[in-house]
């Protein structure tokens, strides 16, 4: 099946403005595969770390959202065990006028800003909220020992 | 297997007073450029060819004008006859009486349409800015006051020629037709977009135009220049925001936003939120009645038609790859309902072959019931089964060691069959989506049935004051907010007698009643113990009122006899 006209037109401006911290690149052999690197927000546990995700876009895209997970392992209380994300906008929340590059922006902020009263994590989450400095500085080694650069 | 409906293909080009876009020949020629029905009158001066940039800039920039103030939009709204006005030119709004549902207050009040071929009341709140429109005018303006500053010392002298023949009412509602002259900066195009910013320059006016500073050639690469600024600058804001292409025939929502009519058919497939400002959309989800943006239509075909046609025809192959006639799988068994849980056991090899293709598809097929009385289903004549049936989609799906499984599904849609065959035993069909009208249809439909019902009512009641009333006509005279109520008091009255059929198991499978009026009626029907075949007759339906009316024919039923 031919490629829809607005993943070209999408992964051409991905291409020609990227957006600041965040590349996504498409396979050749599939264009609706992306590798995803996305740089930790400064001032968060993340910081100096590069994420590498993948993101694929199914058949009936942008009807349905884009399928996305972190490979690299992370420590985040939104976030599971298998990079799963918890984050409306990919699920309930989805809107066809959304776009690749909106959705991980959207994983960005999440990054800097962990929401553990909706957790994926159940640990994560629990550890974010009896003890926040110190999952936090979890989290930070985590990036030190995962995401290196 | 999408559901195939009536019109999703092909452009459609509204037929409506809009501005519609036919230019005259290039060969015309004329001394004194003009619309088509002056050109005629002075063809004896023709001294020179008319090149494409000159022959429609009266009918470009009559593309923007307000068919009621005559200026470029300011503000435009989009009514949801596909007729676009300045938001300022609609009258006030009115109260719109014998409505009960949904008596919301954005659906209280409306406006009585301008134009003369609607004039319907349109609820205030289907009434909104167009966005799309908006920041193309807007796009346009910048482009012309930077023509405007670039022409310097170029100027063209412009004489409006009101037309011979009468004008519209709404072109003359507002609009003193007296065949001004101005000397404006600029090449044809922007003189005369400048002219009608001025209010100098009535829609159905043509305008006579002298050059007083230029030569011809330099007048036409003035013009050239400008036209190619404004569709360049116009064309940003004529992409879909769902499928990146230039809109194909483009359809506005309530809130204002425009798509191409297929991608918002598509987005109401999955939900009924506008895509972008996520506000609830009250339209039939196959879009059927909802007409296009008529003014968008002309303007693209005006500004653009060679990057229209591409469009259409770039789709059309892209559709006939893709469709196939018969894609809906048919499962003949029992009667299922929309928004409700249906449960089936599969141990026929070919229904378990049907599910397996539908777990690996898009997990939906139709269920139909068993033409059991041998009745003729419509223009299919006589078939085992019915032709109105409800779409399920699985949600559950248990596999047992043997190869049967359970299967939970959910009614996503009705549809109609319109045609059938056969595929590997099982049945495949061609269906048609089954829907309610709008909601300006609903409320229409229950403003003029009350309003007869009162007027036979009183009429019955001065001959016979002490018969009671025919219980049909009593049906008629209730609001649709009074239908719902007796629907609810009565399963509340039902349930504090523990009558059996509403079971906590029951309500356990089924949930509670839903607050949903529309759907309200399926709830009671899937918990109700009377035959199928009535409970049938809601799969046809096509209004709120109307479902509802059997549901209250029901419980009359149902109090006439002892629990």
């Amino acid at each position: 099946m031919a490629l829809p006209k607005r993943i070209i037109k999408e992964t051409e401006r991905l291409m020609a403005e990227p957006v600041p911290g965040i590349s996504a690149v498409p396979h050749e052999d599939n264009l609706r595969y992306f590798d995803v690197h996305i740089h930790g927000p400064s001032q968060s546990p993340y910081e100096g770390g590069v994420f590498k995700l993948e993101l694929f876009l199914p058949d009936d895209y942008p009807m349905t959202p884009p399928k996305i997970r972190f490979l690299t392992k992370i420590y985040h209380p939104n976030i599971d065990r298998l990079g799963r994300i918890c984050l409306d906008v990919l699920k309930s929340n989805w809107s066809p006028a959304l776009q690749i590059r909106t959705i991980l922006l959207s994983i960005q902020a999440l990054l800097g800003a962990p929401n553990p009263d909706d957790p994926l994590a159940n640990d994560v989450a629990q550890r974010w909220k009896e003890d926040q400095n110190a999952a936090i500085e979890t989290a930070r080694q985590w990036t030190q020992e995962h995401a290196k650069p | 297997m999408n559901l195939i409906r009536n019109n999703s293909k092909g452009c459609l080009i509204a037929e409506s007073d809009e501005p519609s876009f036919d230019p005259p020949p290039a060969t015309r020629t004329s001394a004194l450029m003009v619309g088509s029905d002056i050109a005629t009158h002075n063809s004896e001066q023709t001294d020179r060819v008319l090149t494409p940039p000159h022959y429609d800039v009266r009918q470009l920039v009559r593309l923007v004008q307000c068919l009621q103030c005559s200026k470029p939009f300011t503000a435009p709204v989009t009514l949801p006859c596909g007729h676009t006005v300045c938001r300022e030119c609609l009258p006030s709004a009115e109260h719109r009486a014998n409505i009960s549902w949904p008596n919301t207050e954005d659906r209280q009040r409306g406006y009585t349409c301008p134009f003369p071929d609607c004039g319907t009341v349109h609820p205030t709140g289907e009434c909104s800015v167009d966005v799309t429109l908006t920041k193309l005018i807007d796009k346009i303006r910048v482009e012309g006051s930077k023509a405007t500053q670039l022409a310097g010392n170029h100027f063209m002298l412009l004489e409006e020629v009101p037309p011979r023949t009468q004008t519209t009412p709404i072109e003359n509602r507002v609009f003193q037709y007296v065949g001004r002259t101005r000397e404006l900066p600029g090449g044809r195009l922007v003189a005369t977009f400048t002219m009608a910013e001025m209010g100098e320059l009535g829609h159905a006016s043509e305008v006579l135009y002298t050059s007083t500073s230029m030569t011809v050639e330099e007048e036409q690469v003035l013009d050239t220049n400008v036209r190619s600024c404004i569709q360049e600058a116009a064309l940003k804001e004529l992409d879909c925001l769902v499928c990146y292409n230039l809109m194909l025939d483009p359809t506005t929502t309530s809130c204002g936003h425009t798509f191409c009519r297929r991608c918002l058919a598509r987005v109401l497939d999955h939900g009924n939120d506008c895509p972008i400002c996520r506000r609830k959309l009250h339209i039939p989800p196959s879009l059927q009645d909802q007409p296009s943006n008529a003014r968008l239509v002309a303007i693209l075909n005006g500004l653009c038609p060679d990057l229209v046609a591409a469009r259409v025809n770039a789709l059309n192959l892209e559709e006939q790859s893709a469709e196939s006639n018969l894609s809906t799988p048919i499962f003949i068994c029992t009667l299922a309902l929309p928004s409700m849980p249906t449960f089936l056991h599969i141990f026929e090899p070919r229904y378990r072959l049907m599910m397996r293709r539908c777990l690996e598809g898009n997990r939906q097929f139709g269920m139909v019931m068993y033409n059991q009385a041998n009745h003729p289903q419509g223009d299919l004549g006589t078939t085992p089964f019915l032709e109105y049936g409800t779409l399920l989609e699985i949600v559950n799906f248990e596999l047992l060691r043997d190869g049967r499984s359970f299967i939970e599904t959910r009614g996503v849609g009705r549809f109609r069959i319109r045609e059938h065959g056969m595929l590997d035993g099982y049945n495949i069909a061609r269906v048609e989506r089954v829907e309610d009208v709008s909601l300006t249809e609903e409320e229409r439909m229950e403003a003029e049935e009350t309003k007869d019902a009162q007027a036979s009512a009183e009429g019955f009641q001065r001959q016979h004051p002490n018969t009671p009333l025919d219980p049909n006509l009593a049906l008629n005279l209730k609001s649709t907010h009074e239908l719902l109520t007796r629907c609810t008091s009565f399963v509340e009255r039902m349930r504090s007698h523990s009558a059996s059929w509403l079971s906590t198991r029951i309500v356990s499978v089924y949930g509670g009643p839903p607050n949903d009026p529309a759907l309200f009626p399926y709830w009671f029907a899937a918990v109700l113990p009377i035959a199928e075949e009535e409970k049938y007759i809601l799969l046809r339906t096509t209004s709120v009122r109307e479902r509802l009316k059997l549901v209250d024919n029901w419980i009359r039923r149902i109090e006439g006899q002892p629990w």
